[in-house]
């Protein structure tokens, strides 16, 4: 890996400070540009190892933070990452290679979720003997069992924990923490450090009467049934509970089963609705109905089956801790929907009784296990936990940044090195170089990149595939690159990362580097000479090109450098 | 068509973001010089790649609004209009140099448009300077892109024309580029009056000679030389005061 660690290049552009893995974005995002697909998602696994999984349902706290939004909108960058990721796959599954096993100590991951895996991923890169345990046939966690195929295929899945098995992790299925295993008898096994990421798998209950009827499913045991291949007789009339994306992954599933009507009843209004919008739209094109401000008050049913929800209307009072507005029930408003399926979609809690009681919070209203957030250490030593489990429900990529975190503290804590120290995640701060927003144009998004794939014949599928590529390189070009000069192709040996270097002595202070820096890199210091801030200098050598006593020059691509070239050219 | 039966060497200085490498077939004839950025390239190495013997450069940069470095591109535009007048001052065809700005996916291949560049190079033939001629021009040419007073306005113009001046004033941009064409030819004179006392003391008549202008408007760029240290007063022989070039820093 040749890449600087986060240390020294603290200042990252507003996508990677706002990923909890902190993928290398406006890296990949260059390299699409250039028509260097492999490499963009070779970057891209340097920091997370689901290219293809994040490229279809990550929540892309990267778009969101874009500096383009200034502009126009977000360069489209999941998108991106999804096209690079089929690309690869569809040459052929790339075949990790194996690495060697530098340090004896063995690591026992509990939970395959995105964070187990992504903490097996870490740890095996850095030489330790890892295995993963998880009660399920198969690993994934909520990728595999609970986002339908519709939205991230099984294969997608398979494929890039593959990957992850090719460097050494072992994977153990059908072990379940708790009963066949504890963390007792992991240390009595010889493993060193436990690392705790078995998710959030209870959905929780309506509490309601009626909700033990025959008909009533919690969404993710629904989801999960159907990821088994199990058969399950979904209802004619459907109503889902919940305004979340597990609802509408829920109610979409359920209407692709074959159910004539599905309803989302939600207790607050569209705006509160955790949901992603874009989310909700693809529901409603489905043709999913939403009842906003209503919330069931009890589940009717007729011979032990449901016949009915009934509910009460809400209005919004107050904003509650969580800064939505709370629902307030309004008297005597009761009405039913007549259905066969009522599938509470509430959230998903930790199993407690799976883990031991010195681990779980007292306060319940907070975070269900105590963790320390920035080492994840737990109050046992040498045990951590992460993802879900520690936070409550959240995202992939979340868990992906807290199994980053945990590799980094076992891998400090099995070295005995000190666990807070000099953590790059402290470090990082954000910036864009773009100092006047006036000067860019705008270039709207216009970059949708199909889902479905279109049967062609093999000379049409060349043509198409260079149409998708096209495409995908226009919109790497509307990217800013607004990071610092490392953060792009230097990675990838490129190009150089330079610098632009000042000789004082020259130097009068005319000012000329100043205005002319694309970047505000330079500013004439307090003694009148100009200084270069090397954080932010990007290394274009526009200063070193204009200045007018030649004081600035160019630490790797100087003036003599390009002279020496062009004498070369010259004798060829 | 000249009468060499080879194509013209050219040089393409290009920046790292116009068209990707794996895309370009490169005519054996071109060489391409990767660079940050267009703006990059400093005027005086663009002639100097002409005194070193290509016959024609070529500065490949983004297109608008695409330069990674937001307006490097601009500056490069900037840079080529004052190269055109130094070359044109110079008696070297200005069409010897060409700015390119290409976009991001461009329609056509590299290729195009290196080969259309070398016909025209090569459609100009030899340049019209003999060898003597054509050092002393250029130099004095690259000397005076080298030095303080161009660059620096130069350096300002994106500054001074659609900024405002210290004054709060804004400049025209043909006003601008009419105080740019008085600034490029004193500066070019007084540069090519440099070299040629650098090879020996010379009398303004003979100064006058050599570079087609009236005594009295050499000897004015002289006084004005002679105030910033670039020549002094050798000896006077008879009743003719001969000038030599001071080394300038
Ligand atoms: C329906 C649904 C849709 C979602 N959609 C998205 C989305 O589009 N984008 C997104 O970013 N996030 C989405 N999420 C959230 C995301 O899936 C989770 O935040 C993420 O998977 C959490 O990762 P984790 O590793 O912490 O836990 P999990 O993914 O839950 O993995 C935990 C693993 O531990 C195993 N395990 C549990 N208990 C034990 C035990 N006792 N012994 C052994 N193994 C055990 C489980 O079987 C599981 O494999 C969705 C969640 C749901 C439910």
């Amino acid at each position: 890996m040749t890449e600087k660690p986060l240390k020294e290049v603290r200042k990252l552009p507003p996508c990677r400070a706002a990923c909890p893995a902190h993928v290398n974005v406006q890296a990949y995002v260059a390299l699409i540009q250039r028509g260097k697909f492999n490499e963009a998602v070779e970057v891209i696994r340097r920091d997370l190892p689901f290219p293809a999984i994040c490229g279809r349902v990550c929540f892309s706290p990267c778009e969101d933070a874009c500096a383009r939004v200034n502009l126009d909108q977000a360069v489209a960058i999941r998108a991106l990452k999804r096209l690079v990721a089929d690309i690869e796959r569809e040459q052929g599954r790339v075949v990790a290679q194996p690495v060697p096993k530098k340090y004896s100590e063995k690591v026992a991951i509990i939970g395959a979720g995105p964070a187990g895996l992504t903490a097996a991923y870490e740890l095996a890169k850095l030489g330790y003997p890892v295995t993963v345990f998880e009660r399920m046939a198969e690993p994934g966690g909520m990728m595999r069992y609970c986002i339908p195929d519709f939205r991230l295929e099984k294969f997608v899945v398979a494929n890039e924990i593959a990957y992850i098995k090719d460097l050494g992790v072992e994977i153990k299925t059908g072990v379940e923490f708790g009963k066949d295993i504890t963390i007792e008898s992991l240390k009595k096994d010889g493993y060193k450090a436990i690392f705790i990421a078995i998710g959030t798998q209870t959905g929780m209950k309506l509490n309601v009467p009626g909700e033990d009827l025959e008909g009533v499913i919690n969404a993710v045991d629904f989801l999960r049934a159907i990821a088994l291949g199990k058969k399950i007789t979904v209802g004619e009339r459907v109503a889902v509970i919940g305004g979340g994306n597990t609802a509408i992954d829920a109610a979409r599933t359920a209407k692709k089963l074959g159910a004539k009507e599905v309803m989302i009843l939600y207790r607050r209004s569209r705006e509160e609705m955790p949901a992603l919008p874009h989310e909700v739209e693809l529901a409603e094109k489905d043709g999913i109905k939403f009842y906003f401000l209503v919330a069931p008050k009890q589940i009717i049913g007729e011979n032990g089956r449901v016949k009915a929800v009934e509910c009460l209307r809400m209005r919004l009072g107050e904003p509650d801790e969580s800064g939505r507005r709370r629902p307030i029930p309004i008297a005597f408003s009761e009405h039913q929907y007549e259905v066969d399926m009522v599938i509470p979609a509430l959230g998903q809690v930790v199993e407690e009784s799976v883990l031991p009681p010195e681990l779980l919070s007292k306060d319940k209203r907070g975070p269900p296990l105590q963790v320390d957030p920035l080492t994840l250490e737990t109050n046992i030593p040498g045990v951590f936990a992460g993802g879900d489990v520690a936070t409550g429900p959240a995202s992939i990529i979340e868990a992906v940044g807290a199994g980053k975190r945990a590799a980094i503290s076992i891998h400090r804590y099995l070295r005995d090195e000190d666990l807070r120290k000099d953590r790059d995640e402290e470090k990082i701060e954000e910036t864009t170089w773009v100092k006047d927003w006036r000067l860019l144009e705008k270039k709207e998004r216009r970059y949708e990149p199909p889902i479905e794939k279109p049967h062609l014949s093999f000379e049409e599928a060349k043509a198409y595939l260079e149409k998708l590529k096209r495409q995908a390189r226009f919109e790497a070009f509307r990217c800013l690159g607004c990071g610092p000069c490392a953060e792009c192709l230097a990675s990838m040996e490129l190009c150089e990362g330079d610098k632009a270097v000042v000789d004082e002595s020259k130097c009068v202070g005319c000012n000329v580097c100043a205005v002319i820096c694309p970047v505000g890199a330079v500013k004439k210091n307090e003694k009148g000479v100009a200084q270069v801030n090397e954080e932010l200098c990007k290394g274009c050598g526009l200063c070193a090109a204009r200045c007018p006593e030649r004081a600035i020059s160019m630490q790797k691509l100087s003036n003599e450098q390009i002279l020496t070239m062009i004498l070369t050219a010259l004798e060829r | 068509m000249s009468q060499d039966s080879h194509p013209p060497r050219i040089v393409c200085f290009m920046c790292n973001w116009a068209f990707c490498e794996e895309e370009m077939r490169i005519p054996y004839n071109v060489d391409v010089i990767r660079v940050m950025c267009i703006g990059r390239m400093d005027p005086a190495l663009v002639l100097e790649t002409f005194i070193k013997g290509f016959e024609g450069v070529m500065l490949v940069g983004c297109k608008p609004p695409d330069c990674h470095f937001v307006d490097g591109n601009l500056h490069a535009e900037r840079a080529v209009k004052m190269l055109k007048k130094l070359l044109a001052l110079a008696g070297l065809e200005p069409e010897r140099l060409k700015l390119l700005l290409v976009a991001p996916l461009e329609e056509r291949a590299f290729s195009h448009y290196a080969k259309e560049f070398s016909e025209e190079i090569w459609r100009l033939g030899n340049s019209p300077l003999k060898k003597d001629e054509f050092i002393a021009n250029l130099t004095a040419a690259k000397e005076a892109a080298s030095a303080f007073r161009l660059r620096v306005l130069l350096g300002r113009e994106e500054e001074l024309t659609e900024f405002m001046n210290a004054y709060g004033e804004k400049i025209p941009e043909e006003e601008f580029d009419a105080l740019l064409d008085d600034v490029v030819k004193a500066e070019y004179i007084r540069y090519k009056i440099h070299y040629l006392t650098r090879i020996k003391p010379r009398s303004v008549k003979e100064l006058a000679q050599i570079l087609g202008l009236k005594p009295f408007a050499v000897l004015r760029h002289i006084t004005n030389m002679r105030r910033k240290g670039m020549i002094a007063l050798d000896r006077v022989e008879g009743y003719t005061p001969l000038y030599k070039a001071l080394e300038v820093r």
